[in-house]
């Protein structure tokens, strides 16, 4: 359900979708349309897509350099939610012409990647384009990987403004190294845990007995 | 450790374990190659781990246990030592293809609050190691060969995981170019 912005070359009546109505088509009038359908109207020649700021060069750069120079071993943060909201991206529009220039949306990888393929006329340099985000993806994944050897089995790893695709990436490898970890510290696990016990059934046992005691001098 | 038809835990639970006899067994010298001799009481043989922790920890009615398990080889100090100094030169394979899992094994076992720092940083140290090889293939069969033969199985499983997740994307973009 990601939105695109379109610019029109013919007119088209507003559709109505499941996800909502779509507006009338009106050339030269900008529009906003799920990113299917955007597609479609590309592929057809109806319609030309203009690509979110985002993935603009200069804004791309901007990232990168914020990534390699700045951001040390974080991501660069995620699109601020407009106050109030309530829901979150996908649903919330993140790749529209009025989309945040400098920040990277949840699906930046697979709509920068869909955009290039299908359209890659309406951007004014998409080889500039797909080169920046070739270099974001190397650098944010060798910063995943980096993220590793600071894992601990109970321990936690800050992923703030990571990509859909690149939890899916790492998710089997990052799956496989916390399990490693767990399994070899699952005896101080255990050990732990043991100990917890004893100390709450030895707490409970001390204070059984002094009510025993009340008892008793009760008799 | 997982479930019964778990190749891995069976795997795991073949490797062998040094064990010393407390008691002297009646024909059963054939384990030590002795066939038709009685095992002597303090005779060393190296058992499969599943039988050596049986054996340990069976308490008969009356007596102590039958046999007393020691730190395998692999996990001998000098072992550890060797993984303190340089977690990625060790070739872990070699030194038993179940390295971690007869680790975590052992340390059900035996009270080793040092050995599970160590294998913990051995670990992520050389999962760092395995992302990185699994995102550059060259380096897997070039200078990075000896290190990737090394790996024991979970490590391997490890490398086929990350290989796989990047191979999944690029199939991806990919796919999607063609449509």
């Amino acid at each position: 359900m990601e939105l695109v912005t379109v610019i029109p070359r013919q007119r088209l009546e507003g559709l109505n979708l499941l996800g909502g109505p779509t507006p009338a088509l009106t050339p030269p009038h900008r529009a906003t349309l799920p990113l299917w359908l955007a597609l479609l109207l590309k592929r057809q020649r109806r319609a030309n897509i203009s690509p979110p700021p985002w993935l603009h060069p200069t804004s791309l750069s901007a990232i990168l350099t914020f990534e390699t120079d700045h951001a040390g071993a974080a991501f660069s943060p995620p699109p601020r939610l407009p106050p109030g909201t309530t829901s979150s991206p996908p649903f919330l529009p993140s790749s529209t012409v009025d989309a945040a220039a400098d920040a990277l949306p949840y699906h930046w990888l697979e709509l920068g990647e869909i955009l290039l393929e299908a359209a890659p006329d309406d951007f004014e340099d998409p080889d500039a384009v797909r080169r920046l985000m070739r270099d974001l993806r190397e650098c944010r994944m060798a910063k995943l990987r980096a993220g590793v050897e600071v894992l601990e089995a109970g321990g936690g790893f800050k992923m703030n403004g990571i990509g859909g695709m690149e939890v899916s990436e790492g998710r089997a490898f990052i799956g496989g190294v916390i399990d490693g970890l767990r399994k070899i510290g699952a005896s101080r696990e255990q050990q732990r845990r043991d100990k917890e016990r004893e100390e709450r059934e030895n707490g409970y046992t001390a204070t059984a007995g002094d009510d025993y005691d009340d008892d008793e001098m009760d008799m | 450790m997982g479930s019964y038809y778990n190749i891995d835990a069976i795997l795991t639970d073949a490797q062998k374990v040094p064990c010393t006899f407390d008691l002297t067994v009646p024909g059963l010298g054939y384990i030590d190659g002795n066939v038709g001799g009685d095992m002597k009481e303090g005779s060393k043989v190296e058992l499969p781990l599943w039988l050596g922790e049986m054996l340990a920890l069976s308490q008969n009615l009356n007596t102590s246990s039958l046999v007393t398990l020691d730190l395998p080889t692999a996990l001998s100090p000098r072992v550890l030592n060797a993984l303190k100094a340089d977690p990625r030169t060790v070739d872990l394979r070699a030194i038993a293809p179940y390295f971690y899992n007869l680790g975590a094994r052992i340390l059900e076992l035996f009270e080793e609050e040092e050995m599970i720092e160590v294998l913990s940083e051995t670990f992520k140290a050389r999962a760092a190691v395995i992302a990185d090889q699994a995102h550059n293939p060259r380096g897997a069969l070039g200078e990075g060969a000896d290190f990737m033969r090394g790996l024991d199985e979970n490590e391997r499983q490890l490398f086929r995981a990350a290989h796989d997740s990047a191979k999944s994307v690029r199939t991806w973009i990919a796919e999607m170019k063609k449509k």
